[in-house]
């Protein structure tokens, strides 16, 4: 029997014949590896390892990407401000994508009064000040955080080290989440509307199925193309804005790092190493330029109708 | 049209509305106080001060205090802190300077984001194309304060009279208006090469090109007017953010502007400063749009009859 080309296959042969989407693909799942399982390896050093007797050094066999003011090993660094900055952007990305998701397909599929009133609330969110609420927000949260570290803790008697770098991180999740879900609830909404009047959601209207289901099992997996490239192309965003807040002070705070702390770190010491400027903004730039692509190649292959050429 | 105007005017009422009543209970949320210093400041020192600046009300009548102060005197309080400094002497004193960085900077945008995205729309898929969208990529991936640090090293040291920090003379402006200017091209260039690719495709692009239109005629008359339309939507928007969001900018550069007082600020807990520079951004984030709307509609005649 002769196989169709479902939706998936479509879209995969479309992808790949995308080179710069492919590469990214290749280059995220390399950085990916490297900064959650490089660290676990034998030959790479701890972050936070200080050697004053040997600081600011350059590139060695011992320290591939030379050291720190402080003799710490810049390689480790930025393995481990990377693990940070990608989880920030993978986890903020996801509580925005949640919360749009459902938002939107609400509003989308009830229409009409509640409709008006949901997306007008979003109208209004939309024009607020963004970095400024995420700051005061942030600052906010950030007692609650510390004391679920501690309890967490206590709890489970778990070592500090592993888990206040994850636990301090937690305001800086609910802030960018909670105010990133806007655009991904238009999307969502309009997406919604188009798909609700097809004749398979009225068939499932007719076999007496619940709003819900129908809305969650028939009508997303519908529009999940959209979502999965609005995803890819935020994540690039909410790791711009983690930067920014951690170069200001308010995100990640010292000694952990990320590569925002570590880029600010090294713009302040260009002039005496510019090494330490250059190791961070690569990895960064790099992690961002091929989440760009991807998104692009992604809306290209799942959705060829928008793709411009 | 009139209609349209009025309802965006309604909606940006009510989006200060919300912004000044979110702004309020957050910072009324935060930890700490005004009052946390490094030496500890007598009981009743500090219930007088707090009688002075109605902190030791209840939430609810402060925020019904200032609700009137605002509207009815357009009062927007005094610093906790500093004694006798109103909160808008420091918008006054610190809007020029944002003002001035956003103006230059947006012009920056201007000049160089929208012909490279119209050239990169007209040479589509040639290496010029694609070198205009890799150098707008590189724009929107690089953080700013990267690309500050890295102006600064490069003009700042190799031309020695572009001094690197500070906002003394106007050659001061020209390092941090170029940075903030950079990374809104680069959106710019992108808006504007995909709304410019929509029109050329579109039936009254042919018809031009048919009756015997230059490609300069076609592009300058025919199409830009329609391909703009993305691009100055962002404008408005850009321009507000420019002014409000150059917080990283301001750091770098050490720029007296609206940002950094802003940073301070939530860190000191002053409280009424807070809430008086958030209601400023929103008013010219909402006269932003405002603007970004009538233009769209002066550009685009069909949304005149919504």
């Amino acid at each position: 029997m002769e196989k169709g080309t479902s939706l998936w296959n479509d879209a995969w042969r479309r992808l790949s014949h995308n080179l710069p989407a492919i590469i990214s693909l290749f280059v995220l799942i390399f950085i990916l590896l490297l900064c959650f399982i490089g660290p676990l390896l034998p030959f790479v050093q701890s972050p936070s390892a200080i050697d004053l007797a040997n600081s600011t050094a350059g590139p060695s066999t011992a320290h591939w990407f030379g050291t720190d003011p402080l003799g710490r090993d810049l390689f480790s660094r930025v393995l481990y401000g990377g693990r940070v900055s990608l989880s920030v952007g993978l986890v903020a990305t996801a509580v925005a994508v949640c919360i749009g998701v459902i938002y939107g397909a609400i509003a989308g599929y009830a229409g009409g009064k509640l409709d008006d009133f949901l997306m007008r609330f979003v109208d209004i969110l939309f024009a607020l000040p963004f970095l400024v609420l995420v700051i005061l927000f942030s600052l906010v949260v950030d007692r609650p955080a510390s004391e679920f570290t501690e309890w967490f803790i206590r709890k489970s008697g778990w070592a500090r080290d592993s888990v206040a770098p994850i636990t301090t991180l937690i305001p800086l999740f609910i802030a960018i989440g909670a105010i990133g879900w806007l655009t991904i609830a238009r999307i969502v909404r309009a997406q919604v509307m188009a798909v609700k009047n097809q004749e398979f959601v009225e068939a499932a209207v007719s076999l007496g199925l619940s709003r819900s289901r129908i809305l969650f099992r028939h009508i997303l997996p519908n529009v999940i193309g959209p979502i999965i490239i609005y995803t890819t192309l935020a994540v690039p965003g909410i790791m711009l804005l983690e930067s920014v807040l951690s170069f200001l002070g308010l995100g990640v705070k010292p000694p952990g790092s990320s590569w925002g702390i570590l880029i600010k770190e090294g713009a302040d010491r260009m002039e005496t190493s510019w090494l330490l400027l250059f190791f961070p903004s690569l990895f960064f730039a790099s992690t961002l330029f091929a989440l760009n692509f991807l998104g692009d190649g992604l809306r290209d292959a799942l959705d060829p109708k928008s793709a411009k050429d | 049209m009139i209609r349209l105007i009025l309802s965006r005017l309604g909606q940006g009422i009510i989006t200060l509305f919300v912004l000044v009543t979110l702004t309020f209970f957050l910072v009324r949320a935060m930890p700490g106080s005004p009052y946390t210093d490094e030496k500890k400041i007598p009981e009743h020192t500090l219930k007088r001060m707090k009688a002075y600046t109605g902190l030791d009300q209840p939430v609810p009548v402060q925020y019904a205090r200032y609700l009137k102060n605002v509207i009815l005197h357009q009062d927007l309080g005094d610093l906790i802190r500093r004694d006798g400094v109103k909160v808008s002497e420091i918008i006054g004193e610190s809007f020029p300077v944002s003002l001035g960085l956003g103006v230059l900077s947006i012009g920056i945008a201007l000049i160089i984001g929208i012909p490279a995205g119209v050239i990169a729309a007209v040479r589509k898929n040639t290496a010029l194309d694609f070198s205009c969208l890799a150098a707008a990529m590189l724009g929107i991936c690089l953080p700013s304060f990267v690309i500050g640090p890295l102006l600064a090293v490069t003009a700042g040291l190799g031309l020695k009279s572009l001094n690197v920090a500070g906002w003394s003379s106007p050659s001061d402006w020209i390092l941090p208006a170029i940075t903030l200017g950079l990374i809104n091209a680069a959106y710019l260039a992108r808006l504007a090469r995909g709304g410019m690719l929509d029109v050329l495709s579109q039936d009254y692009i042919r018809t031009a090109r048919a009756k015997g239109a230059s490609p300069s005629r076609i592009v300058i008359r025919h199409a830009l007017r329609g391909g703009l339309i993305p691009a100055v939507a962002f404008i408005g928007p850009a321009f507000a953010g420019m002014i409000s969001g150059s917080f990283v900018i301001e750091t770098i550069f050490q720029i007296p502007g609206m940002g950094q007082h802003f940073v301070n600020a939530a860190t000191d807990r002053e409280f009424f400063l807070i809430q008086g520079l958030v209601l400023f951004y929103g008013f010219l984030i909402v006269g932003a749009n405002l603007l970004a709307d009538l233009v769209q509609i002066a550009l685009n005649p069909r949304l005149r009859s919504a």
